[in-house]
């Protein structure tokens, strides 16, 4: 029978790992994930999970180790936050070039200047083109069903790539929810154990190599696309079986809230969007046709889904905590992809994207009944009068 | 958008951790009880793991679906519980309490001496007192343990000091949660109830 629980994003995506049972894992402390290995520890400890737990000296070690755990063929886990996942940069390359299916798991936190413990998607984003599959829980329930349901993605034999599964810090990995954690035998049935197809082995000696000639590079790198191809097919099919199994809702690519007759969305992921939930629901009261699409996967990027969805409306605000700085459109790197994503469409809605969240702030309702004024009138006329707004702010950019 | 009842705790860093912790749990167990939406939760930028530092712990309260779960402090708590009573002398440990709030201390002192000590007590409409300390037994410095922080799961089981007894206290001036209620989501019954018993209020 399914557990009851009432637990923060931490101890729920711990949950999940167990679930997954893992078989080697990695840590290093840095709030705001660090919650994730306090538990995962505990459990090892406790005999309630058997794996091998190792304690890196840094983000650089803890990540390398994890990749040559997954090379000898374990289910590998790990995870980080913020200035941590920078640390760990140099690892996520040849982890992805060497296909293999590890999972991190990484509770999201502002880059310093100067320090900051907020959330910000500014760390994942400035990491997010390394081969890596990608996505924001809104929850602690659904932070531990990634976890599960990516592994699945990740070790599919079309796929083998690695996996970073990310939830908004504090906001998810803090604040205690309600959550109702899968049995062991349904996810035991659903997850089977890793199979890897090229285990490091002394018996049969494979050489996973840390060097390459020049002329091996463009193929290894096509091959890394390829497999982005083969995902969407695998996602789509896992998230199917975990919703049977499971008894879960998830949308593969994109949930609609709210979207019947809307002519302007906010367009955002993770937690955030549990606020515009309720500013939507104000909203609706008050006659606004708004509505909410949240996007559930970065990598592999839905594109044909967002371009056929957002071309239904008039107007988008894409509420993104990450910017580029002096970047197109002076916004951050979602409002890049969504209009790239449009770019065929015949049906362009009036872009705009809101810089929010920024530093680990709050969106407040007001906030999101700001945007919404501005997004009515972009609908209206049709165009937008500016790329960006910092909400808060008065002085868009 | 329903009215959110807020309560805020104070206490020690590391040593009072647990016990701050378990007291926030074992109130929003109790409404939730109740039929309550409750929230429980630590303060995230009061860098907890320093010792002795004073440290806030939170739990909303409401008849509806809390929406906004976020926010990091409560803003303007109309309960406030403080484990430690010197941390009253120099701290204002009513800020943004609306008039007419409630303020229950752990304490052996006098209330007079307590109140003394409060520049802003016009704000409260009653002052609980409770020794929480004698009722839980030893200093009320021995539990240290941190399984239940940083997004973590308790190890240990919920209210079994200081939580307890201040819980108690908590029932005579608060209706948001019944005694039998928190006495229920308790480790330590006795000492809710033995709380609730000595508790001495004086309404201002």
């Amino acid at each position: 029978m399914p557990k009851e629980a009432y637990m923060a994003g931490c101890a729920a995506t711990a949950n999940g790992a167990k679930l997954a049972r893992v078989e080697v894992i990695t840590s290093y402390p840095i709030r705001p994930y660090t919650g994730i290995m306090m538990e995962l520890s505990r459990m090892v400890a406790a005999g309630e999970l058997d794996a091998e737990f190792v304690h890196g000296e840094g983000e650089h070690g803890q990540v390398s180790v994890t990749q040559g755990a997954s090379a000898a063929g374990a289910r590998a886990y790990t995870g980080s936050s913020g200035v941590g996942v920078a640390y760990g940069m140099e690892v996520y390359s040849p982890i992805s070039g060497g296909r293999y299916p590890c999972q991190m798991a990484i509770a999201d936190r502002a880059y310093d200047p100067p320090g900051d413990f907020g959330s910000e998607h500014t760390d994942v984003m400035s990491v997010n083109n390394q081969g890596w599959i990608l996505g924001w829980a809104e929850t602690p329930e659904e932070s531990m069903d990634n976890c599960i349901i990516y592994y699945k993605i990740g070790e599919d034999p079309k796929v083998m790539l690695p996996q970073w599964q990310v939830q908004d810090g504090y906001f998810v990995s803090h604040i205690p929810n309600k959550v109702s954690i899968p049995d062991q035998a349904q996810v035991d049935e659903y997850l089977p154990p890793y199979n890897c197809p090229h285990a490091l082995n002394p018996q049969n000696p494979t050489n996973h190599g840390p060097q390459i000639f020049p002329d091996q590079g463009p193929a290894i790198d096509l091959q890394r696309a390829q497999a982005f191809l083969n995902t969407p097919k695998v996602v789509e099919q896992a998230i199917a079986d975990y919703n049977k199994a499971i008894g879960r809702n998830y949308s593969a690519w994109l949930e609609e809230y709210k979207t019947d007759g809307a002519e302007f969305v906010f367009f955002l992921m993770g937690a955030h969007c549990r606020t515009a939930r309720f500013a939507v629901d104000h909203l609706r009261k008050k006659g606004a046709k708004v509505g909410m699409v949240k996007l559930r996967f970065v990598r592999p990027w839905p594109t044909a889904q967002v371009c056929e969805v957002l071309s239904k409306f008039k107007a988008v605000g894409v509420i993104e905590s990450q910017t580029c700085y002096g970047g197109a459109m002076k916004g951050g790197e979602l409002q890049h992809e969504v209009r790239a994503s449009l770019y065929d469409s015949p049906k362009q809605p009036a872009v705009c994207s809101f810089m929010a969240g920024l530093g680990g702030e709050v969106i407040s309702l007001e906030e999101f009944y700001n945007m919404a004024k501005i997004l009515e009138k972009n609908a209206k006329q049709g165009k937008v009068d500016q790329y960006v707004y910092w909400v808060g702010f008065d002085n868009g950019i | 958008m329903a009215d959110v009842f807020e309560i805020t705790i104070w206490c020690r860093g590391v040593t009072q951790d647990m016990e701050g912790r378990h007291l926030s749990l074992v109130l929003a167990n109790g409404a939730a009880k109740g039929g309550k939406f409750v929230q429980a939760w630590d303060n995230y930028a009061d860098l907890p793991d320093r010792v002795q530092v004073p440290l806030r712990k939170y739990d909303r309260i409401s008849d509806e679906e809390i929406e906004m779960r976020y926010l990091y402090e409560n803003d303007h708590p109309q309960l406030v519980l403080v484990m430690d009573d010197t941390i009253i002398k120099g701290i204002d440990i009513l800020r943004g309490m609306p008039k007419g709030g409630a303020l229950v201390v752990n304490t052996k002192r006098s209330a007079d001496e307590i109140l003394s000590l409060i520049p802003n007590k016009d704000l409260l409409s009653s002052l609980t007192l409770v020794d929480a300390t004698g009722i839980a037994g030893g200093t009320g410095l021995e539990s240290v343990d941190f399984m239940g922080s940083e997004g973590g799961v308790e190890a240990v089981s919920v209210a079994v000091g200081l939580a307890a007894p201040l819980a108690g206290a908590a029932s005579k001036v608060c209706d948001k949660f019944t005694l039998d209620n928190l006495v229920a989501s308790a480790a330590n019954k006795a000492g809710v109830k033995e709380g609730a018993k000595t508790a001495v209020v004086k309404t201002l």
